[in-house]
């Protein structure tokens, strides 16, 4: 007992050797079927047409943004709704670079994701002593004061009038990757935002992230800084976000700052995690996948009432599955317990 | 290890805690004492960082920590419990004490560590039982174990347990009182808040009894117990009338 | 000078409607902790109601808003007793999300009923206007903030003078407590978000009577003066929505005198985020359901 009570030799790994280090045959399955399927969509796109191309490119950016958004919201519990703001800064960045400076797209992105972590960390030092609503109310102001700044800024960003990047000729820095360019980015970035979200999740600092989610008092007298657990999760997910909007702006070559400043941005991470199941690796590849191709299925067959039924299945899918789907088949799998009346008396008054 | 000077608390126009000092010496168990309200959960949020004091210094081990942030104070090696359960509800027993190994001074190097220790810790306090429950699964007793095991996993010196003994029966608080006495022989310095006298006088080498917010009587057991005004507030004016005839 | 005044005078009435807009949502997130994205969808859908009288009846906006009320009020009980009730005590987004695809079925069932087009309630005197000095006020405009007040007076004394004030007072403070009292939760949650809905829809009728209204962009601009203006004056507090809809609608009345372009608009979300930070409890007064901050 004295021993257990001193501590033991420390041997400290790395994040990913110590990850690599605790495979065994039963816990490698999800790493293993993530590979078969990144191999099976690099296979994929020598076979699909390009609007089927076009669609799972959509699919993997909002995959990443997903995974982005639940390591803020779903995993440390801070919902925020200015996830948009780093997008719209990432794709700026790029954008101001390659248009007024002639920078290369390579070079520009490292940049897109250093100012996305820096107005995370200047705005998350301030902003995540606030909780719940108003930590949701402050971010969404961040976003939305950001757009402004860009709009009104237009010596530097164009303004109001767009920004355009220059991708054909001599004067495209990096030359335009094309549809088959930008179907590979996307699923490169994904499946980046994949695995660090699995070896996060099972890391210290995924720890961390869920004891400041359930109790930041808790948390700080188990020796948890729970300042710096929340500004980096913030700083993170900033990073992925900045760097989707950065490869975002490239494939879009001419945009407005109402477009990467888009809330709805913000709106579909929140949906697409919420609705697969925040706080796990599987809800945000789930809600993005199963919702973008809802959203696109319903454009497809449903004309002007797109948005009506869209709608209405978020309300529903809030109401019956309010934990996530993927959460509820998990534990309607464990319990062997499936009836869903019961599990909407989870929260109902 | 722990020196409290001149310690005191206002929430408004209260005082919580008033000119409150004492100290407590390496390997000793002090026992604090006193009725709702009297002041002791406060007194140890302000030693762990989890309010500040209106005015007072909190030494630990010669140091002044008064106003850090908990995690600075729980870098330090000192540990505690919550008096309402604080478990981290989305995560398995095993991981709500896996994370305190994971950190401060004396931390595991790896997740993989830091479950084995959990695993240990559980035995210890005996819930092993219950490791891949939930812990709102867990029963009012076993969730205050579980309360003891998380703080252990940080490998503190200075160890602050807020009514770790409340709504355990006899034989319960028996076991706990053992528990107590080997983790101060392993050498970890303990203060132990109770509201049950009967727990805290077995336990105990001195004790402290709070009133109102400022320090009633400070000695051991025996001296305490036998202090007229300890008994008064206690137990009223009609026992000490009754024992005094 | 003239011009400053002119510009304080117009963000003075436009500051009252702001408020009554606000309002509602102010209560619904002071006593029941869900903000409701729904909400300038509930105006613009009381816009519609109020519309529909003028047009097919010829009915007088002022006159058409019993009418506008009682078929908001309606329409907000059920929503609050049918779906909201139903994840009242799940996670924050959890609602937000809920309130989020209300807004829209609602936005979009609008445009698919009567197209995307601007729509405004035209009476012969609204756009009427008489001269203090250098300054013009418009009658619709001066009426329209005048009721804005009036309501908002009622509903605070409804709030401190009532039984069914003061249930809902208990109920957000604690619900627990005020179910042990006999307070039936369920069916004052939905009376409160009735009372809001009627609130937005009054609001809207008045929206379409001083200027015009659209089913795409109106409702989410609403929404957003709401937030702010309910975060400025503090979460259910009355009175404070009424100040933060003066604060707003004169800031932005006098910052578009004053800046170009839309800097008015970034400085009033700097003034948001600063507002939270130093005062979350808003400009006026104690926070009434300070509770309320941590989730």
């Amino acid at each position: 007992m004295a021993e257990i009570l001193r501590g033991r030799a420390r041997s400290r790994q790395g994040l990913f050797r110590e990850w690599i280090r605790t495979r065994t045959p039963a816990n490698s399955w999800p790493a293993l079927v993530g590979l078969a399927v990144f191999v099976a969509m690099l296979g994929l796109q020598q076979l699909i047409e390009p609007g089927t191309q076009r669609l799972l490119t959509s699919v993997f950016l909002f995959v990443a943004l997903a995974q982005a958004w639940n390591i803020i919201g779903g995993y440390t519990g801070y919902a925020s709704f200015g996830q948009v703001a780093f997008f719209g800064l990432g794709a700026y960045t790029v954008a101001v670079l390659m248009n007024s400076y002639h920078v290369s797209f390579w070079a520009a992105l490292p940049v897109a994701v250093v100012v996305g972590v820096v107005f995370a960390v200047a705005i998350g030092v301030p902003l995540l002593r606030l909780r719940g609503h108003y930590f949701a109310i402050a971010t969404l102001g961040a976003a939305e004061g950001a757009r402004e700044v860009i709009n009104n800024l237009t010596s530097v960003t164009g303004g109001g009038g767009g920004i355009t990047i220059p991708t054909f000729g001599t004067d495209a820095p990096t030359p335009y990757f094309g549809k088959p360019g930008f179907y590979l980015a996307f699923l490169v970035l994904a499946a980046v935002s994949v695995a660090l979200a699995t070896v996060l999740a099972r890391s210290r600092f995924g720890y961390s992230m869920v004891a400041v989610h359930e109790d930041e008092d808790a948390a700080g007298a188990i020796g948890i800084n729970t300042t710096v657990v929340k500004v980096v999760a913030f700083g993170v997910s900033a990073a992925i976000v900045a760097c989707a909007g950065a490869f975002y702006a490239f494939q879009q070559i001419e945009f407005y700052p109402t477009d990467v400043f888009d809330a709805s941005f913000t709106v579909l991470m929140v949906i697409m995690v919420v609705i697969g199941g925040s706080g796990s690796v599987g809800g945000p590849l789930v809600g993005a996948v199963g919702l973008q191709l809802l959203s696109q299925f319903l454009r497809v067959n449903l004309g002007s009432f797109n948005q009506l039924i869209f709608g209405a299945i978020i309300v529903l899918v809030v109401v019956f599955f309010p934990q996530g789907v993927v959460i509820y088949v998990r534990d309607a799998w464990r319990t062997r317990h499936f009836s869903v009346l019961d599990n909407v008396r989870r929260y109902r008054l | 290890m722990l020196e409290v000077r001149h310690l005191a608390k206002r929430f408004g126009g209260l005082w919580a805690l008033r000119d409150v000092s004492f100290s407590v010496s390496e390997g000793e168990i002090l026992g604090v004492i006193g009725p709702n309200g009297a002041g002791k959960s406060t007194l140890v949020n302000l030693i762990t960082g989890h309010a500040r004091p209106t005015t007072g210094q909190v030494l630990i081990a010669g140091q002044d920590v008064t106003g850090r942030r908990p995690w600075v104070i729980a870098h330090d090696r000192v540990a505690r419990t919550f008096q309402i359960v604080k478990p981290f509800r989305g995560l398995t027993v095993r991981e709500n004490v896996a994370i305190g190994a994971m950190h401060g001074n004396e931390r595991d190097g790896s997740v993989r560590d830091a479950l084995a220790t959990a695993d240990e810790l559980l035995e210890l306090v005996g819930i092993a039982k219950h490791a891949h429950a939930a812990p709102t699964q867990l029963s009012v007793a076993d969730a205050r174990r579980l309360e003891l095991a998380k703080a252990l996993a940080s490998r503190p010196r200075l160890l602050l347990i807020d009514e770790v003994m409340a709504g355990l029966r006899h034989h319960e608080i028996e076991s706990a009182v053992e528990l107590i006495h080997r983790l101060r022989d392993s050498g970890i310095t303990i203060v132990a808040v109770e509201h049950v006298m009967k727990a805290i006088v077995s336990v105990s080498d001195r004790i402290l009894v709070l009133h109102h917010g400022s320090i009633l009587a400070l000695g051991s057991p025996r001296e305490v117990l036998s202090d007229p005004r300890v008994v008064e507030a206690y137990l009223g004016h009609r026992y000490v009338n009754r024992r005094s005839e | 000078m003239s011009r400053f005044l002119q510009a304080a005078a117009y963000g003075v009435v436009q500051g009252g409607l702001l408020g009554l807009v606000a309002v509602g949502f102010s209560l619904v997130w002071g006593v029941m902790n869900v903000v409701n994205f729904s909400h300038g969808a509930l105006a613009v859908a009381g816009a519609y109601v109020a519309w529909i009288l003028n047009v097919r009846f010829g009915l007088d906006p002022f006159l058409a808003i019993p009418v506008v009320a009682v078929a908001l009020f309606a329409f907000g009980y059920v929503v609050q007793r049918g779906l909201i009730n139903l994840v009242i005590n799940a996670p924050i987004f959890l609602t937000l999300l809920l309130t989020f695809g209300l807004n829209l079925v609602i936005l979009n069932g609008l445009q698919l009923l009567f197209k995307a087009d601007d729509r405004t309630i035209d009476t012969s005197y609204a756009s009427q206007s008489f001269a203090i000095g250098a300054v013009n006020v418009p009658y619709g405009r001066l009426a329209a903030c005048f009721l804005a007040l009036g309501i908002t007076v009622a509903l605070a004394l409804l709030m401190s003078r009532t039984r069914l004030g003061h249930a809902i007072g208990a109920t957000g403070m604690d619900r627990g407590a005020a179910r042990l009292m006999g307070i039936r939760a369920r069916h004052i949650y939905a009376v409160t978000f009735g009372i809001a809905a009627a609130l937005a829809g009054v609001a809207g009728t008045m929206i379409a009577t001083v200027g015009s209204f659209n089913p795409t962009t109106t409702p989410g601009q609403l929404t957003l003066d709401a937030f702010v203006i309910s975060v400025l004056g503090g979460l259910g507090n009355m009175y404070g929505a009424l100040v933060g809809g003066l604060v707003l609608g004169i800031a932005e009345s006098l910052g578009g005198l004053l800046l170009t372009g839309t800097w008015v608009n970034a400085i009033a979300m700097a003034v948001l985020i600063i507002t939270l930070i130093i005062r979350p409890s808003g400009l006026i007064g104690k926070a009434l359901y300070g509770g309320r901050v941590e989730v």
